[in-house]
């Protein structure tokens, strides 16, 4: 691997994140520390509750921590407003939700669009860049039907078009594939891998699935709020309480 | 993005009719309910629009069209010199009862006009001409008064019918004999019935010589002079009281005598009251309305929105697609309702039931109301959508 391929994309450092009144408190994150390189997708595992989706918030910067420092390509998110948030968002970052989050009513290509939009690029431009990403998922000819007239499987492929459209450095998945069959999980972790592979880019993906380890390069494990140990070989890890 | 905005709007044919239908039933609501609120209030002062004089004179204490206070036929030769008048005509109002041929009695509004000039005389004479009121006991009715005098008999297919007067039906006024010569069309008034025309010495006659039958002088200005201005000098020099005969309800002349008769009744009166609770009452349904639909259109995209703005969109873009699909929801709502209520508007006029005035104020009024309530929406949406953290989306 070159040298590139192993600086650091994203590093969190002692995060605490706290939820609820400070007499009914939920601690989410407790010391956690986490690193993911450039080139690599590393996914983050663990039992219900243990802090994965708060762990991917806090790098996205959509949650502020109570405690602990979060890097992004080297740049700090404490101390960035939620405007300058907005726009490291805007820039760097990729979503596949669970939950697709496809807008209805809205055709396909639209949906793709809508990080090129928000960026500020013409409708026009936006158009053709996702028409040419909707190709790469195997979506061709559907770019302008409706998102539910299409299987779930075909929803996380659009919704992988629109995290990728913009060609953001990072890429946050928080279990893409739990809402699908396991041959439609497997197939979109290797749509997944096959387009975010790029020396460049960062992919982090949560996720309970233990049947599409195999496409993790590494896989940091969770529990109770903090990364307890990062593996690289999936075989290595106790897979019974997932 | 706004481009998006308005797919997104428009994406959902189901939710935007009912959106749509939603703002449009409460801008037909909102605009109908005050035109004929309008419509009613405009007869107090029907006599402004169906008796055609630039100024009108009258006794002093006279405050509306309706309740006329007799002047001394003197006046009128008062009225006659002073300088700017170009010439003055007598006018007779009154209710009085008229006995049809079958017997019954009806109250109807007597109107005498001078026979020199017809100043006063109906525009539209849908039967006879007006020259004929110069024969002996001739009277003109209005159409609908017409009808409503008219007599019911069973018809061949032995439901009841009601045959209209026509010319050269007959009745009587305090025992003298009443011939029509002609049928007018006049706008309905809310007091009184039918209007019935004659001349100003016959309803002297009709009358049976009332010590005082001088209603109103109706008065024409000379060229050069402004009603306003002749007004002035009437009160200066007669001591009467002069009325300009504008019927915009709206400004502030204090002359206009249709709009002194408007807010007579709106004060003394519990007929605004009463109508005026049923136009709040359309109001209240219709901000209710749209505000509901377009809440729920709001919530409904909330998640959404959350996406976008956890994707990047700051809250100034999405704040701009709100108002985007609120304001295009709100145009095209009230165009469909302020379009309807015309319509209905067009069929109630032609009908003249249940009145109907809409007023250009009363879109303007209208259309202020969807957009404030758009505006209203769309900040709640975007309250909402601010308040919505973007970490949600992540979950289920
Ligand atoms: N907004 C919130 N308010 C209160 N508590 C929260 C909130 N978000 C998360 N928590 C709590 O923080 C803890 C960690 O939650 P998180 O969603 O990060 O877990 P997770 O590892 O993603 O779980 P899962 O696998 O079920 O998605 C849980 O106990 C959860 O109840
Ligand atoms: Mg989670």
């Amino acid at each position: 691997m070159s040298r590139l391929a192993h600086t650091v994309a994203v590093r969190a450092s002692g995060v605490d994140m706290f939820f609820g009144t400070p007499d009914n408190q939920v601690v989410a994150l407790k010391q956690a520390d986490f690193e993911a390189r450039r080139g690599e997708l590393i996914m983050l595992v663990g039992p219900s509750g243990c802090g994965k989706t708060t762990l991917l918030s806090v790098i996205a910067g959509t949650l502020t921590p109570q405690a602990g420092t979060v890097e992004v390509f080297g740049q700090r998110l404490d101390g960035l407003g939620q405007e300058e948030l907005t726009a490291f968002r805007r820039k760097n970052l990729g979503f596949v939700f669970q939950s697709f989050n496809l807008i209805p009513t809205l055709t396909v290509a639209e949906n793709v669009m809508i990080p090129l939009l928000i960026q500020g690029r013409p409708y026009d431009e936006a158009h053709d860049r996702a028409a040419a990403i909707i190709e790469k998922v195997g979506l061709k000819g559907r770019e302008e039907g409706r998102p539910n007239a299409l299987s779930g499987g075909q929803q996380q492929r659009v919704a992988i078009a629109r995290a990728l459209v913009h060609e953001p450095p990072l890429l946050i998945c928080d279990e893409p594939t739990s809402a699908l069959d396991k041959d439609t999980g497997g197939h979109i972790m290797q749509l997944v891998r096959d387009l975010s592979r790029s020396p460049e880019r960062c992919v982090v993906v949560v996720t309970h699935d233990h049947r599409i380890f195999r496409f993790a390069d590494r896989i940091a494990e969770m529990e109770d709020g903090r990364i307890s140990r990062v593996v690289d070989d999936p075989k290595l890890l106790d897979t019974t309480h997932l | 993005m706004y481009r998006l905005a308005l797919n997104m709007l428009f994406g959902d044919r189901a939710k935007l009719a009912m959106l749509l239908c939603g703002l449009a039933f409460s801008a037909l609501l909102m605009a109908q309910q005050s035109s004929v609120f309008f419509g009613i209030m405009s007869w107090t002062y029907t006599p402004m629009v169906n008796i055609r004089a630039q100024v009108w004179v009258s006794d002093p204490m006279v405050e509306q069209v309706n309740d006329a206070k007799p002047l001394r036929d003197t006046d009128l030769g008062r009225v006659r010199s002073v300088d700017g008048v170009a010439w003055a005509a007598p006018l007779h109002t009154s209710f009085v009862q008229a006995r049809m041929q079958d017997g019954n009695f009806k109250l109807i509004t007597l109107v005498g006009i001078d026979a020199d000039t017809f100043a006063g005389a109906p525009a539209v004479l849908t039967q006879g001409r007006i020259e004929d009121l110069r024969l002996p006991d001739t009277v003109i009715v209005d159409e609908w008064g017409a009808s409503l005098m008219g007599r019911m008999t069973v018809g061949p297919d032995g439901k009841p019918r009601n045959t209209p007067l026509k010319v050269g039906d007959t009745f009587e006024i305090n025992d003298i004999q009443a011939r029509i010569v002609g049928i007018c069309k006049v706008k309905r008034a809310f007091t009184g019935g039918p209007f019935v025309y004659t001349t100003y010495d016959r309803a002297k006659g009709y009358t049976l010589g009332a010590r005082r039958t001088l209603s109103f002088m109706l008065v024409e200005p000379q060229k050069g002079v402004t009603p306003t201005e002749l007004c002035d000098r009437i009160e200066r020099d007669t001591g009467l009281k002069a009325w300009t005969s504008d019927t915009v309800i709206w400004s502030w002349g204090e002359r206009s005598l249709a709009r002194n008769t408007f807010w007579w009744f709106w004060t003394n009166t519990g007929i605004p009251f009463s109508f005026g609770t049923a136009v709040l009452l359309g109001l209240f349904v219709g901000i209710a309305i749209s505000g509901q639909t377009f809440y729920s259109f709001v919530l409904e995209n909330l998640k959404y929105f959350a996406a976008i703005k956890a994707m990047g969109a700051g809250m100034g873009v999405i704040a701009r697609m709100l108002f985007v699909q609120a304001f295009t929801a709100g145009l095209i709502g009230f165009g469909l309702g302020a379009g309807m209520a015309q319509g209905i508007g067009r069929v109630m006029i032609e009908k003249g039931m249940p009145p109907f005035v809409m007023y250009p104020q009363i879109l303007w009024a209208t259309f202020v109301l969807v957009l404030g309530i758009s505006f209203v929406s769309a900040i709640i949406g975007i309250i909402k959508v601010s308040r919505v953290d973007a970490a949600s989306v992540f979950r289920g």
